[in-house]
């Protein structure tokens, strides 16, 4: 939550005196032992949990050997990812995996906000809790009834909305069509998580300053410079954050949603990475080429996230590190 | 409030530690009273009872006075699969179709007890299956000569599992007769559009053909591919991926100017509104839901399945026949052929492993016996004697009606036992009668017999079941035929609705070489000639 | 009742409030719909529904799938064991979290940016299923219920989140002005900090909790006893057991076909029956987004 108080921007002078541009470790851990403590119980989680399993990670580099164990394979460097980026299938698997996360992104990023900025707008009380408890709702929909209702709803023989469609004159199928694939998916994800992921704009916007408002009406903003002044600048730093996040998923399509909503008609733009790992490693145990793939993502992923945290520290002062 | 929560932390991080350091436990190897404990994991249908319920189980448990700690798993074995092998944490018995495959043998060497060596020691019952039914050795010997899974044998299952039906109902309202061909069928399927077949006023609300999804991966049973036996084709095992044999050669039908013709009659009919819009976009429920129509009006014309019932529900099932396999143009001097499923539907592999870590090896090899034997096997098959099956006094069999009203033979089946998901030998002397469910799908079967007896199983039936491949050439296998069924599936289901095969036939040959068939066929018949050079 | 008063307002707010009254009634019935859609199919007859018949009301009413949930009496220790885990969990997650993001706001905190790295590196790098599995093997965590509670207590994303907040609610002239008073960090948390951030714990303890509720693969996966597992699993294998006809070949058979009229029903009431809980515990928690909770905490 941005407190935007006009008069804290005032500069306040340091209490200390400047430090020196190295200061001794053991003097900041002197100074700062209390937020050591704090933080410890976190980072021994992490530790325990995150990094010990770490050494799994050169499994994407070994021809995995059991009898020697995950660690013991005979090295092979990059061999897998070699073979990846030259498979036939490579081209058309990042194109579309790039094109279903971009479009996620992309459409997905501001729904929740201007959806959250829509909902902050609302005078009735009640109304407004309403939509609240209702929007977020859908989230909690497993996926296998998601694309069942998928299925149900957009059917052109059967389905409400393929009705409503065979009313306007449009009568292609929806589910058949190769074009219409990514914006069903973007849609549908849209339509499930926006409610759930406007919370936390909400929240902020929750915590804006009243006084903001009421100064904001006695200089006679309307409710649309309200929102661009007031209501905006408050959730700037979370909107920050969350996008550079996003950026780091870049590659990450999700497996089962797409999965369920495969079929041959839309394979050429429904094929993505997630859901080839799945059917080479169902008919043989293909540890060390899923590995290899799966590393390979994340890099690209890791590297998309540097490159908009460096991006977002240089133009905001908000950024991740 | 901050410090009871510190405390607690502490406290419970203090746990952890303590738990971590704490004696790693034997696994208890014998009960209380000291009978030998073995612990075993089943992957079950979703439908089956709790095992510990099975009564046939309880007797062989008490017979041989052992008990048994089972772990059911009836979803999502492959995830847990890896975790429990990894973690080399393998239940003494695993039991369930194929849930450990030949490709987890290689990967997980000294996991598996070799069995080969005690087949003819202590499990006589899986010796005298050997002797008579030679081919079950073959499906469970690996390359070296080991043997980690052990097979079953079911017998009364039909020589192949897709049947096509075509309401007789809408043939007789409108005086059509049974199709032979496919320019009859075509035919049929017109009239059945566009004249009010089922005979309720509405022209327009009949389906003429219909066939099951198809999926992403490759093709299964209930699909038109089964006319390709028109051709004289003969596929097995739905031949998932387009692979079949002909005249001892291994070859693929994606590439064949045959499967073209299929797709060009094909899309001749859905071009002209006989094919249901939505076959390439409904799942399965909405497929069987559809069949069944509304109430008694039936809306489907012509259709695969497994049978009329299960197809079509109670209500529509008489007014389906069965119908014999169709030639391509009458006249035409080609042996029909149809999908030869006889190996998938009554062998299976891998049905129990034995861990090579587990302290009551005996008591395994004993229990892995009971289960063998054709008396067992039965009741493995179909459930205990006295609820499920009758014993006559000549010593002959018979299989009883559901004792629940509410379910049909084949739930019931699923229901009270392992059913197929059991490791069996139910021996070809075995008296048994049917339940109705089984006698119905012979019947059904017959208007193909015919061409299912024709088939020169020697030299036109790919026996998959029975060739075990090495990790290596298994790896290229798999991973080419993934390219190739993206190709091939997308292509397949675009041909049919919009058409286009024969503009892009020669581009599409050219993929289909990039993708990595020809090595694919390469090694397949490598591995086929030896398969029947060592018969 | 007046929807809206129109005293002293001008005329591009009316408009204004207009437009956003339609865009909020479009927005909740293109969500309400398909939800109670949701609710009519689980109680309708299945080929019906997948066949598109079922609109606006249930048609062939059955309980079936209600009655086939909740006869299953591993329901009711789902139920359990996951209000457990969730209650729990979301406590250790939030005593693990809280203070870490505090720390991770403090913009003299040396190690910050470091440590932040590292925390983010674990969202995209993790060694994968296989040496997660053996080292919950070493921890003695297989089969055990601490396996929910423990690993993974501190979500990185969240994380993020509550240091964003803190860093701009809890300025550093705030902490100075405590610090003149003889506060330390930890009292300046205990009784500063967190009196003034109900609003972030609250989603980030929804966040959590929501997390916990819904998790199945950690079940899936550690867990082999019935005994221990969380109402999610139950419901997986419930659906499962009665979406049986999507095999086909001998898995069912003449009434098979009963059981298939209302499988579907299954699918839908799990859904209602997985989430009455959360939709009953949100009005509580979204009482905190309320507005005024941050007045008059920093003053020049």
């Amino acid at each position: 939550m941005a407190l935007i108080n006009p008069q804290a921007k005032k500069a306040v002078p340091e209490m200390t005196t400047k430090p020196a541009k190295k200061r001794n470790i053991l003097q900041s851990l002197k100074r700062d032992y209390q937020l050591w403590i704090m933080i410890l119980p976190a980072i021994v989680i992490i530790i325990i949990f995150n990094y010990i399993p770490m050494y799994g990670v050169q499994l994407a580099f070994r021809e995995y050997d059991f009898t020697k164990g995950i660690t013991g394979g005979e090295w092979v460097g990059l061999h897998y990812f070699k073979e990846f980026i030259n498979s036939y299938m490579f081209a058309d698997l990042m194109k579309n995996t790039v094109v279903i996360s971009l479009a996620t992104i992309i459409l997905g990023f501001p729904a929740p906000i201007i959806l959250a900025l829509i909902i902050n707008q609302v005078i009735w009380k009640r109304w407004k809790k309403a939509i609240q408890t209702t929007v977020y709702l859908p989230h909690f929909i497993s996926l296998v009834v998601m694309v069942g209702l998928l299925n149900v709803l957009l059917s052109p023989n059967s389905g409400v909305v393929g009705h409503i469609m065979h009313s306007f004159g449009w009568d292609i199928n929806l589910l058949a069509s190769e074009k219409a694939f990514v914006p069903v998916y973007v849609l549908s994800d849209i339509w499930q998580h926006a409610g759930w992921n406007s919370i936390i704009y909400l929240a902020a916007l929750a915590s804006v300053d009243p006084q903001l408002y009421d100064s904001a009406k006695i200089d006679g903003a309307s409710r649309w410079q309200t929102i661009r002044y007031v209501d905006l600048p408050a959730i700037v730093p979370t909107m920050i954050i969350l996008f550079i996040l996003s950026m780091g998923n870049i590659l990450n399509t999700g497996f089962e949603k797409i999965f369920l909503m495969q079929n041959p008609l839309n394979l050429p733009v429904s094929e993505v990475i997630a859901t080839y790992v799945y059917k080479i490693g169902i008919i043989s145990n293909q540890f060390s080429y899923s590995a290899a793939i799966g590393l390979f993502n994340t890099m690209i992923n890791f590297v998309f996230l540097i490159a908009m945290n460096y991006i977002a520290k240089r133009f905001s002062n908000i950024s991740l590190w | 409030m901050k410090r009871l929560g510190y405390g607690f932390l502490a406290a419970s991080l203090a746990a952890l530690v303590l738990a971590g350091c704490s004696d790693k436990e034997e696994k208890a190897a014998v009960t209380k009273d000291g009978k030998p404990q073995l612990t075993a994991l089943i992957t079950k249908h979703p439908l089956t009872q709790d095992v510990n319920k099975i009564e046939w189980l309880k007797e062989i448990e008490d017979r041989l006075g052992i008990d048994i700690k089972w772990q059911e798993v009836s979803a999502d074995w492959d995830q847990k699969k890896g975790a429990l092998l990894a973690g080399g944490d393998v239940p003494d018995l695993i039991i369930g179709p194929n849930a450990i495959t030949d490709a987890d043998y290689v990967q997980f060497p000294g996991l598996f007890e070799d069995l080969s060596d005690d087949v003819d020691s202590s499990l006589p019952n899986v010796q005298a299956m050997f002797d008579a039914k030679p081919e079950t050795k073959a499906i469970a010997t690996q390359l070296d000569g080991q043997i980690y899974g052990l097979p079953k044998y079911q017998r009364f299952w039909p020589g192949t599992a897709t049947r096509q039906f075509i309401n007789q109902e809408w043939l007789d309202n409108l005086g059509l007769k049974m199709p032979t061909n496919w320019d009859e069928l075509y035919t049929v399927l017109k009239a059945f559009k566009d004249e009010d077949a089922n005979g309720n006023g509405d022209k327009n609300d009949e389906i003429p053909m219909d066939f099951s999804p198809t999926g992403t991966i490759g093709f299964g049973f209930f699909q038109p591919t089964v006319l390709l036996g028109s051709f004289g084709i003969t596929l097995t095992d739905a031949s998932g991926s387009g692979y079949y044999v002909e005249d001892g050669q291994v070859k693929n039908f994606l590439t064949d100017e045959r499967y073209k013709e299929l797709v060009e009659f094909l899309h001749k009919c859905y071009a002209e509104g006989l094919i249901n819009k939505e076959v390439f976009t409904q799942d399965y429920t909405k497929y069987q839901s559809l069949a069944r129509g509304e109430k008694d009006t039936a809306k489907v014309g012509y259709t695969f399945g497994w049978e009329v019932t299960d197809r079509f529900g109670n209500e529509l099932a008489p007014q389906y026949a069965s119908m014999a396999p169709l030639q391509v143009t009458a006249g035409d001097d080609v042996q029909v052929s149809w999908d030869y499923d006889y190996n998938g539907l009554n062998y299976g592999v891998n049905m129990i492993t034995l861990s090579a870590q587990s302290q009551n090896k005996e008591a395994a090899l004993k229990f892995i016996n009971e289960l063998y034997d054709p008396k067992v096997s039965m009741q493995v098959l179909f459930g205990s004697i006295g609820t499920n099956i009758e014993e006559n006094a000549d010593g002959s069999f018979k299989v009883l009606p559901p004792k629940d009203e509410n379910m049909d033979p084949g739930t019931w089946k699923w229901t009270t036992t392992w059913a197929d998901n059991g490791p069996m030998y139910v021996s070809d002397d075995l008296k048994l009668e049917l339940g109705t469910d089984m006698q119905s799908v012979g019947k059904q079967t017959e208007p193909l017999q015919e061409a299912l007896d024709a088939i020169d199983v020697e030299n036109d039936v790919l026996p998959s079941m029975f060739i075990k491949y090495s990790k290596e050439d298994n790896s290229k296998l798999s991973l080419n035929n993934t390219n190739l069924m993206n190709l091939a599936l997308a292509k397949y289901s675009q041909w049919i609705t919009k058409g286009g095969v024969d503009k892009e036939w020669d581009a599409y040959l050219e993929n289909a070489e990039k993708t990595g068939l020809p090595e694919n066929i390469k090694i397949m018949q490598k591995y086929y000639d030896d398969y029947k050079k060592n018969q | 009742m007046k929807i809206f008063s129109t005293k002293g307002k001008t005329k591009s707010d009316i408009v204004f409030d207009t437009i956003i009254l339609i865009l909020c009634l479009f927005i909740f019935l293109l969500v309400a719909y398909p939800l109670y859609f949701v609710i009519i199919a689980s109680v309708s007859d299945s080929t019906l529904v997948s066949t598109g018949q079922v609109t606006l009301y249930p048609k062939g009413f059955s309980l079936f799938g209600y009655k086939e949930i909740f006869n299953d009496s591993r329901i009711w220790v789902g139920y359990k064991n996951t209000i457990i885990y969730t209650v729990l969990g979301t406590f250790v997650n939030l005593l693990l979290t809280l203070p870490a993001a505090y720390v991770l706001s403090r913009q003299d905190f040396k190690a910050r940016r470091f440590l932040m790295f590292i925390f983010v590196v674990t969202m995209f790098f993790n060694g994968g299923l296989i040496p997660t599995y053996l080292l919950m093997k070493e921890l003695s965590l297989i089969n055990n219920m601490w396996v929910f509670i423990l690993p993974f207590s501190v979500n990185v994303f969240n994380l993020i989140i509550t240091r964003t907040f803190f860093e701009s609610s809890l300025p550093k002239e705030l902490f100075e002005a405590a610090q003149m008073d003889g506060c330390t960090h930890f009292q300046f948390f205990g009784k500063i900090a967190l009196p003034l951030s109900k609003a972030v714990i609250s989603v980030v303890g929804l966040y959590y909790l929501v997390g916990h509720w819904n998790d199945f693969f950690t079940g899936l996966i550690y867990i082999r006893d019935y005994s221990l597992q969380p109402l999610q699993i139950v419901l997986r294998d419930i659906l499962l057991s009665n979406q049986v006809f999507a095999e086909g070949a001998g898995a069912g058979g003449a009434a098979g076909g009963y059981a298939q009229k209302y499988a579907d029903q299954i699918k839908y009431g799990v859904i209602i029956v997985s989430t009455l809980p959360i939709l009953i515990i949100y009005p509580f928690i979204q009482k905190y987004f309320e507005k005024g909770v941050m007045i008059g905490s920093v003053k020049g």
